[in-house]
C-alpha cells in the first residue's frame, strides 16, 4: 500500500532512515533495506545529511524502489539550482519515486566539503511550489510538462520549539500546507509530551504529522544532545536508564522499540526511525 | 567602487504610498561617483516624487539630506535628532546604506531607493562594468590581472568555454569574453605556458558561502 493511502486509512506507517553509501557499495544498504521490506511502509532516503558528500538520495532511492521497498526522496535546495531540482525531481518520479520530503539540509560548514559553494537558488517553499506545478504540469518557467508527476511531497517541522521561534515554526507548517504539502516528519522526539503540547495548535493527528524517533548510540551522544539540542528534549531519566543499563546496545534498542509503540498508541499515523548509522539494528527495533 | 541603478520610479512611489513625509537621505561615497544617490540625483527623486503626488492630490512633503557615507555610523548618527519627525526614510545609498541606518534607528521605516549590483569602474563617461565579485581570494595576478570570477559568465578558470566567439561572450554580444583577453595577453607577452597550470578547486568559504563575511583590524579594534 502506498504510503498516502496507509496515512489516509490511518494504518501506522513505520518509515526508516537509511543514508545512502558513501562509495558505491550498497550491498550493506541494500542487505538491510531487504530486512525491512515487510516491516515498514517507505525508507526515507536523505539528502545529503550534514552536508557529507555521499550517493545522492536519487540514486540510492532508485536502488531501493527495484528491491521493491518504497522510498521518501529528501530534496534540499542546497546543491542544485532550480533546473537540476526539477529535473531530478522528474527523474525520481519516472523512476518510481513519488514521495518527496523537502528538507533544510545543513551548511557546507557542517560537512566534509568545507571549501564548495552552496548553490541555495530557491528555497523549501519555493520548492514546494514548484513540486505542486510539476504536479500541475508545468515546470518553473510555466512550459508545459511531457506528462505530469502526481507526487505526494512533504517536509520537516520541529516541534520542539518554544515561544516566537514555535510560532514562527507553526507559521511555516501552514505555509508548506498551503503549498501541499501532505506529510510532515519531526526532528526527533525524545518526550511525546512534546507533541502533546501542540495539541491545542494542530490536530496532530489528523496532519501526518510523523515524528521521529533517534536511536541513541551512546550516553555520550545523548549527553551532546541533551546540551546541544534543547528542543529535542531529552530527559535525564533517559540518559539514566541507558547509563544504567548492562547491554547498552540492547538498551538502545529497546528504548527505540518502545518510542514507536507510545507512538502508536497514541494514535499518531506513523513514526520514522532515524538509526544515525545503525541501519543494521533496525530489524531487532522492528521486530 | 560600488555601483547602483535608481530603482524604477513606480517601485518607488510604491513603497512611500501611505507616507504624507518623507526623508530622502543621500551618501557621498560610491553612489555620488556612479551619479546614482549624490546630491544631484538626491534632488531630482524628491522633485519627481513631490510632483507625482501633487498630480495625485495627495502632496508628498520630502526632505532632502546627503551624509558624506551611510556605511559609518559616525554619519548616520547625524540623522538622529531628525529621523523620528518622518513617515518613513528612503535611502539613495548601496545596499549597506538603509542597513546601517535601521540598525542604528529601528524604530523608523528605511527603504532602499537604488539597486546595488556590482563592484567595478567607468569604462567611459556614463557606462560602468563589474570588475570584482567579492569571492574573498584574489587571484588576478593569475590571469594578468583581469578576474575571470567577476568577469567570466561561468567563472571558468582554466579557459574559455565553447561559446565564445569573436571575443565575446555567449551570454550577450554585449558582454566582452575576459578569456580572450586574458589568452590574448599570455600570447602577446610569450606566456601562454602559464594556462596549463591546474587551478585547484576554489575555496569558497572567503566568499558568501562561508556565511555573511566580517573583516577585523585587530590593531584598530580598541
Amino acid at each position: 500500500m502506498h504510503l498516502k493511502n496507509r496515512l489516509d486509512v490511518g494504518e501506522f506507517a513505520v518509515l526508516v532512515e537509511m543514508e545512502p553509501p558513501k562509495g558505491i557499495d550498497i550491498s550493506s544498504m541494500v542487505f538491510v533495506a531487504e530486512k525491512l521490506r515487510s516491516k515498514v511502509a517507505a525508507v526515507v532516503v536523505p539528502d545529503m545529511t550534514a552536508a557529507v558528500m555521499r550517493m545522492s538520495p536519487l540514486g540510492a532511492a532508485m536502488i531501493l524502489q527495484s528491491k521493491g521497498l518504497e522510498t521518501v526522496m529528501q530534496v534540499c535546495c542546497r546543491d542544485r539550482n532550480r533546473l537540476a531540482l526539477q529535473g531530478d525531481l522528474l527523474s525520481a518520479y519516472a523512476g518510481g519515486i513519488s514521495n518527496i520530503m523537502i528538507v533544510d539540509g545543513q551548511d557546507l560548514a557542517f560537512g566534509d566539503h568545507h571549501q564548495a559553494k552552496a548553490v541555495d537558488d530557491i528555497d523549501g517553499e519555493q520548492l514546494a511550489r514548484a513540486i505542486k506545478g510539476l504536479c500541475q504540469g508545468r515546470d518553473m518557467a510555466g512550459t508545459e510538462l511531457l506528462g505530469a508527476p502526481a507526487f505526494f511531497f512533504g517536509a520537516e517541522f520541529n516541534p520542539g520549539l518554544e515561544g516566537d521561534e514555535l510560532e514562527q515554526e507553526l507559521e511555516r507548517l501552514d505555509r508548506y500546507k498551503d503549498a501541499g504539502a501532505g506529510f510532515f516528519i519531526t526532528t526527533p522526539v525524545f518526550d511525546p509530551a512534546v507533541l502533546e503540547n501542540l495539541a491545542d495548535r494542530l490536530d496532530v493527528r489528523q496532519l501526518n504529522l510523523i515524528p521521529t524517533v533517534m536511536m541513541l548510540k551512546s550516553v555520550g551522544m545523548a549527553r551532546y544532545i541533551q546540551r546541544n539540542m534543547p528542543h529535542f528534549h531529552l530527559s535525564d531519566q533517559l540518559i539514566r536508564r541507558l547509563q544504567k543499563a548492562s547491554d547498552k546496545t540492547r538498551e538502545a534498542v529497546q528504548i527505540a522499540r518502545e518510542a514507536l509503540a507510545v507512538l502508536r498508541e497514541a494514535g499518531f499515523k506513523g513514526a520514522m526511525l532515524a538509526p544515525m548509522g545503525w541501519e543494521r539494528k533496525l530489524p531487532e527495533v522492528l521486530v | 567602487m560600488i555601483i547602483a541603478d535608481r530603482k524604477p520610479l513606480e517601485e518607488i512611489q510604491e513603497m512611500v504610498k501611505s507616507c504624507g513625509k518623507i526623508l530622502l537621505v543621500g551618501c557621498k561615497g560610491c553612489v555620488t561617483v556612479c551619479n546614482v544617490g549624490g546630491l544631484k540625483e538626491v534632488q531630482v527623486l524628491a522633485s519627481i516624487l513631490r510632483i507625482a503626488r501633487k498630480k495625485e492630490g495627495r502632496p508628498l512633503e520630502v526632505e532632502e539630506k546627503v551624509l558624506e557615507r551611510q556605511c559609518d555610523p559616525e554619519y548616520v548618527e547625524q540623522l538622529r535628532d531628525t529621523y523620528d519627525q518622518y513617515d518613513a526614510v528612503l535611502s539613495m545609498a548601496c545596499g549597506v546604506g538603509p542597513q546601517f541606518l535601521s540598525e542604528a534607528y529601528p524604530d523608523q521605516r528605511f527603504f532602499p531607493a537604488v539597486n546595488t549590483k556590482f563592484m567595478g569602474g567607468a569604462v567611459q563617461h556614463g557606462i560602468w562594468e563589474e570588475r570584482c565579485a567579492g569571492c574573498g581570494t584574489c587571484i588576478i595576478h593569475f590571469y594578468d590581472g583581469m578576474c575571470p570570477i567577476a568577469r567570466c559568465s561561468k567563472s571558468l578558470l582554466h579557459g574559455p568555454c565553447g561559446g565564445s566567439a569573436d571575443g565575446k561572450c555567449e551570454v550577450s554580444s554585449d558582454i566582452e569574453c575576459i578569456w580572450d583577453k586574458i589568452v590574448r595577453k599570455k600570447m602577446e607577452q610569450d606566456r601562454l605556458e602559464d594556462l596549463r597550470v591546474l587551478r585547484a578547486a576554489k575555496d569558497w568559504r572567503t566568499a558568501r558561502d562561508g556565511g555573511p563575511r566580517r573583516s577585523i583590524r585587530e590593531e584598530l579594534v580598541k
